[in-house]
């Protein structure tokens, strides 16, 4: 539900959305439809958004494709530390329950060339 | 002999773990509320309650977050690496700007007195900002039952023998040292621990008071320029002094 609020916020936003729920599913939809941006939640079921960057940034099409953790986690507590989040080229943090969909809506304008 | 996780009982209803839970849960609603509340802002919907239901939605989103901080940081006892030299003064400001949203929703007038030289105090940043927002969301919602035409907090810091004092200050003639141990001595047993002070349970006092001990801190009833307040007692930094 709250996956739909944020889809239409940033479709709203003029952008085209690919919502999924799982790392898998997100790995398939990357796949097809090659992202020019990621925005991500660590809390995934199964596995995790961190195996999923591990996945994503191994192959080379999607090494640069900026990838924005918007999280239930607060970066003070991502186990990973300040080092994994530069290796894996994380372009921003930021912590959903804090985060408005502007704020989200600024940083996904400011990692992509792609005009909304 | 093994036991399997099957043998575990259920979470005792008064376990730590189990209000965690809840609160961690409880902060997904919440966000749907106000990301929903800011979505029909952005598409242009003139519904005049939108802003006022995205800020309630975040306070609480907020003081949950504080609530488990506050738990957190008292299930580190005495791990001083935890604390820094803070600005007291940037600290109150982010407060203040944390603050406003539900001010403006109250139609409290926000003050902030920051002009002074208090020099670095020893502190968890994260912690001393969510226990001066606990106490200003707390103040926040109390202030309309003093019936003044102005309602009026103020957040400020000054000197004292004791260390640098920074809270959060409003006119209430009933916050008192009296009225905090009284609250201290009810919270948890009534609906209304701070009855003279506010119709509520004053949850944000108690989580205040709850981080400021975790981190070596005490909350405490202060006056300063006429008005009473809700403040932590901190130390300056003896090393940055000397330089």
């Amino acid at each position: 539900m709250l996956g739909q609020t944020y889809h239409a916020a940033l479709r709203g936003a003029g952008h085209h959305v690919q919502t999924c729920a799982t790392a898998q599913a997100a790995i398939l939809a990357a796949d097809n439809i090659f992202p020019d941006i990621v925005v991500l939640e660590l809390q995934l079921v199964s596995h995790s958004g961190v195996e999923f960057l591990y996945e994503f940034r191994s192959y080379a099409d999607w090494q640069a494709v900026p990838v924005i953790i918007h999280s239930n986690v607060p970066v003070t507590q991502f186990v990973g530390g300040k080092s994994t989040l530069e290796q894996f080229g994380v372009a921003d943090y930021f912590y959903k329950p804090t985060t408005s969909l502007r704020t989200l809506i600024g940083a996904i304008a400011q990692h992509t060339t792609v005009p909304a | 002999m093994a036991h399997s996780t099957a043998d575990i009982g259920p979470a005792p209803v008064l376990s730590q773990q189990l209000l965690l839970s809840l609160a961690e849960q409880l902060k997904l609603p919440f966000l749907q509320i106000a990301r929903e509340a800011e979505l029909a802002t952005l598409a242009g919907q003139q519904y005049d309650a939108m802003p006022v239901i995205r800020t309630a939605a975040d306070s609480a989103i907020k003081l949950l977050d504080n609530y488990m901080l506050g738990v957190q940081l008292a299930g580190q006892p005495g791990q001083s690496f935890l604390t820094e030299p803070v600005s007291v003064s940037s600290v109150l400001y982010d407060a203040g700007a944390e603050l406003l949203p539900l001010a403006k929703a109250y139609d409290v007038r926000l003050d902030l007195k920051i002009d002074g030289k208090f020099g670095p105090v020893m502190a968890h940043r994260q912690g001393l900002q969510a226990a001066l927002v606990s106490l200003g969301y707390a103040l926040i919602e109390a202030l309309p039952a003093a019936d003044k035409p102005q309602l009026r907090l103020q957040l400020s810091a000054h000197r004292s023998r004791y260390g640098i004092v920074a809270g959060v200050y409003c006119d209430a003639e009933h916050l008192t040292t009296n009225t905090l141990r009284q609250g201290r001595r009810l919270y948890g047993q009534t609906r209304q621990p701070m009855t003279q002070l506010m119709p509520g349970s004053g949850a944000g006092i108690f989580v205040a008071d709850a981080i400021l001990q975790a981190m070596q801190s005490q909350l405490t009833t202060s006056r300063h320029q006429h008005l009473r307040g809700l403040a932590a007692i901190l130390q300056p930094n003896p090393q940055l002094q000397l330089v």
